[in-house]
């Protein structure tokens, strides 16, 4: 079933996965002197093997360009012809996304000829359109709405019946994906996505003309991919819609900031959407280097873990046998007064921990208490200790460490738990910030939790805890993580922790009076 | 004028499509000749026959084939296999001609794929067939089998070396097959949707290998063409476009048919030689190339039916299938229904044409039925101007061609449609007109 409609592939350019079209940068760089066309009457210099879209893309005025079936990561289609710019010399408007730039070509983006064609072409999409933009999901970041307030017609001259899907108005393609196709602009995007990116091959056009129907490959199976998310992202109207996301929050309330997944060692860019620092879903952030424009549905869904109700938010103290919240006052000098006097502490830092908060306890604890500690990294996902034993699950994204940092952690020194135990200490100091393991402590230790638990973590411990520390998630801190590829990223906070929890040098501070 | 005939000389006869009757009549003379020399030479005499493509376009067949790359090698250096396609998907409505080869002549289209794969050099051919000629595909089947028995297909043709073989592969049956790259993609088994442009066939056609694409006709015409010589082909036709032709001529005449006609014949001697309008009546229209084409009104058709002449008359030669309508026929139906065909078959990839033939057939189907405003005439040309050249192929041009021609040139047909809210010719086929037309209007 997996049949391409691209014709890269057939001119052997098919290299993949991530991008489509930034591959060609870095394998044609260099022609000199630079090939140069004139945009809108600006001279724009381009690398040889671009189209005119990429062209204008590069120079910074894709913009000005409207879209609907091309999208940087997928072979270029040409079909829904809204891209259409005005080349001097040449009789007919040509499609900007698929038209090869050439040295002294005359692009026009803004000239009457192409304002018609684009206002034909909304036209056209808008008349079998629904128009429920008031209860549809993708409103406030619909290409539709947005290329209409720029270059759709006023009003309509369509009197007929609306065309209509009666029997898939909302269908559920899968647990996570919801199409509706009367929506539909038939971009095909989620096709070739699937055809050609993820390689799952589960969606497909049926039927030709203006009945063309976008349906699974297999109804029973349904959709299959592990980046079922990102069909949601780029859909340019509301046919393919998130169920996490679906009717949860309207759009034009969300604050984006950039943060990095901490889902595996791949560390996909992300843009954390938020109001009043209530996570509502993560999306990907372009990275060419990482992720391309994708990430993975796990990825996607983990902000739940983030704002999990069940995570522990507040610092807590043992008290006859049971763990009880307290203030931080109380739970400093109790963590203070537990390091004092032990001989032996065993610290356990887990490989979702970022290179600033390793070197911290390593620096700050020898220097506040005393050299007793003995520093030890614990990932225990994948069955995996270090880095060269970590591997790709598939063809894109997905890493076995499901950890974000354990190259960063072998960097600072840190050794790895033998045989995944700790044993022979008086206390254990064990941070992790909600990714890694817990690890098996053996009897007679007291323990210490730093970081991002939830209670059924903490409860898998047992009656040894006796401080629970409350830390912050990777979204809520800045640091820096070094991924599987060894690329080295830096973030900072895209939202404000809710709860009680804080960084890890601002907690230890006061530990020592 | 209807003296030489190239591929209609025996249809009549009995067991004409048989290798043993081609034979007894030169058959395969023209491949041995062609053999004997070098394929520029054949592709020399193929353009000074100045043959132009019969699908429709009327591309100069001799300049398609020298398009071919000579000796092609892929990314790694290995040689890439050329491939031969023949375009049966004969789908244009009022047009039939490659039928009548491939069920009377079909060894003449095996001869000129032979021909042409010599020319080109291709290692294998594909027919393309219409899935609808269910009986076509097995009489050519069975064509090809016969050729392949008595040594014209198969390995080292009549003693040289070239190999050459052929197979049928039936469609699906959708009119956008017909468009080369839709065709392609059909015989790859995906979708039949035209691939964008370029690369062109020549470069990247089918399985991403160099592919020539030809129309019946215009296979089976070569073995004359070899034979004969290009200048003597030439010589029948147009300064610019050479031979004989097949034109059909279908709707309201005496004798529809297939006509083998030189290509200076004009479009009224066309209609004449078919036995002029039937029942004497007057002409109203003509469509004179496959429906794609734009009308032509009863004072148009003094054109010869050449591809440059009919282009100057803005509207195309096509397939050569006219379609004569008469003083009776209403012009809003006869268009509506050709939009309802041009409706089904879009094969829905660009905007344009998926939601705009939608329209119009729909538009036109309201006007018909005597809801139309007169706001719709001009919503009619704004679509059409939305339409025409901005899509991946031709599809949108073959649906405003007839669509615009209609309106511009009757309007007042249109007008009284809406004026009267009713079908005027119907009314006037039926019982006296009463008020019965009702549930209209946007005015």
């Amino acid at each position: 079933m997996c049949n391409t409609t691209d014709i890269n592939r057939e001119m052997g350019k098919h290299e993949i996965a991530l991008n489509y079209c930034s591959n060609k940068h870095a394998v044609q760089k260099g022609a000199n002197p630079a090939p140069k066309l004139i945009l809108d009457g600006e001279v724009v210099e381009f690398v040889a093997g671009d189209t005119i879209l990429q062209v204008a893309e590069r120079a910074g005025r894709g913009h000005l360009i409207p879209r609907y079936c091309y999208h940087p990561g997928l072979p270029i289609a040409g079909t829904c012809r809204m891209c259409t710019v005005e080349v001097e010399k040449m009789v007919k408007l040509m499609t900007a996304c698929s038209t090869p730039a050439a040295d002294g070509m005359v692009v026009h983006t803004k000239t009457e000829r192409v304002l018609k064609s684009r206002a034909g072409v909304m036209e056209f999409l808008l008349i079998n359109h629904p128009l429920d933009c008031p209860v549809c999901d993708k409103a406030g970041e619909c290409d539709l709405q947005d290329n209409n307030y720029r270059y759709g017609p006023v009003t309509s001259s369509f009197l007929e019946d609306k065309r209509t899907y009666p029997k898939a108005a909302t269908k559920k393609l899968s647990e996570k994906i919801t199409l509706n196709m009367n929506r539909c602009v038939h971009c095909e995007r989620c096709v070739r996505f699937s055809e050609e990116v993820v390689k799952s091959c589960d969606l497909m056009m049926v039927n030709r003309s203006w009945h063309k129907e976008l349906t699974l490959a297999d109804d029973k199976l349904g959709l299959t991919s592990e980046y079922q998310g990102c069909l949601s992202d780029f859909c340019p109207v509301g046919a393919l819609t998130f169920n996490d996301f679906r009717f949860v929050k309207r759009s034009w309330f969300l604050q984006r900031h950039p943060s990095v997944c901490d889902g595996c060692s791949k560390g996909c860019n992300i843009e954390v959407h938020s109001e009043d620092n209530i996570i509502y879903r993560f999306t990907p952030a372009y990275n060419e280097k990482i992720n391309g424009h994708w990430i993975c549905d796990t990825g996607r869904l983990s902000y739940h873990q983030v704002m999990d109700p069940t995570r522990i938010v507040r610092p807590m103290l043992a008290h006859n046998g049971a763990l009880q919240a307290t203030s931080w006052e109380l739970a400093q000098a109790a963590t203070g007064h537990l390091l004092e006097t032990a001989k032996k502490v065993k610290v356990v830092i887990g490989t979702d921990a970022t290179i600033e908060e390793i070197r911290y306890l390593q620096a700050a604890l020898p220097d506040m208490f005393g050299s007793k500690f003995t520093f030890r990294s614990f990932n225990g996902t994948g069955t995996l200790s270090t880095s060269s034993q970590d591997k790709k699950l598939d063809h894109l994204l997905i890493m076995q460490d499901k950890t974000a940092n354990l190259r960063g952690a072998e960097e600072c020194k840190l050794a790895p738990l033998e045989n995944g135990q700790i044993n022979d200490s008086d206390l254990v100091l064990l941070v992790r910030f909600g990714r890694s393991a817990v690890p098996a402590v053996g009897n007679g230790q007291k323990l210490i939790l730093l970081g991002v638990w939830n209670s059924a973590e903490q409860a898998s411990l047992g009656a040894a805890v006796e401080v629970m520390l409350p830390g912050l998630a990777t979204v809520e801190k800045s640091g820096t993580y070094i991924n599987c590829d060894g690329i080295r990223q830096q973030f900072i906070p895209a939202v404000v922790h809710l709860g009680e929890g804080m960084a890890v040098n601002r907690l230890l501070r006061f530990t020592k009076k | 004028m209807m003296g030489e005939k190239i591929l209609t000389k025996y249809i009549a006869e009995q067991n004409c499509q048989t290798i043993d009757f081609y034979l007894a009549h030169d058959g395969y003379k023209a491949l041995r000749k062609a053999l004997s020399i070098t394929p520029d030479a054949v592709i020399e005499e193929v353009k000074k026959s100045n043959l132009r493509g019969r699908g429709g376009a009327g591309f100069p067949t001799g300049m398609k084939w020298s398009f071919m790359p000579k000796n092609p090698v892929d990314a790694d250096g290995r040689p890439r296999p050329k491939y031969l396609v023949c375009n049966a998907d004969e789908g244009e409505p009022g047009t039939f001609k490659d039928r009548l080869i491939m069920t009377k002549n079909p060894h003449a289209l095996i001869e000129g794929m032979v021909i042409a794969a010599h020319a080109v050099g291709a290692v294998r051919g594909y027919i393309y067939i219409r899935g609808e000629f269910f009986k076509e595909a097995r009489l050519l089947q069975r064509a090809i089998d016969d050729a392949r028995g008595q040594g014209y297909l198969g390995k080292n043709i009549l003693g040289s070396n070239l190999h050459f073989d052929l197979f049928v592969y039936r469609g699906a049956g959708a009119y956008i097959c017909g468009e080369e790259s839709a065709l392609l993609n059909s015989l790859e088994g995906k979708r039949g949707e035209p691939r964008l442009k370029p690369p062109f066939p020549a470069q990247v056609g089918a399985f991403g290998m160099p592919t020539c694409v030809n129309n019946v006709e215009t296979f089976a015409v070569i073995p004359y063409i070899i034979e004969h010589g290009g200048p003597k082909f030439a010589a029948m036709g147009t300064e610019k476009s050479g031979g004989l032709r097949l034109f059909c001529v279908s709707g309201q005449v005496e004798r529809p048919g297939i006509y083998e006609l030189s290509m200076r014949t004009t479009l009224r001697e066309l209609i004449d030689i078919a036995g002029g309008v039937r029942n004497g009546k007057k002409l109203k229209a003509v469509i004179p190339g496959g429906a794609s084409a734009p009308m032509l009104t009863a004072e148009e058709i003094d054109v010869p039916l050449c591809f440059d002449a009919m282009m100057k008359a803005q509207t195309m030669a096509g397939s050569g299938g006219a379609i004569v309508m008469s003083e009776d026929v209403c012009i809003v139906e006869a268009t509506s229904i050709l939009l309802r065909f041009y409706e089904h078959e879009s094969c829905g990839q660009c905007s344009q044409c998926r939601e705009g033939s939608h329209w119009l057939a729909r538009m036109f189907a309201r006007i018909e039925a005597g809801k139309g405003t007169h706001d719709d005439l001009i919503t009619i040309e704004r679509i059409c101007a939305n339409m025409a050249g901005q899509t991946i192929c031709a599809f949108a041009d073959a649906v405003t061609g007839p669509a615009l021609s209609a309106v511009r040139k009757f309007r007042s047909e249109f007008e009284d449609h809406i004026r009267q809210r009713r079908c005027p010719q119907k009314a006037m086929l039926r019982a006296p007109a009463t008020d019965s037309v009702r549930g209209q209007t946007h005015v």
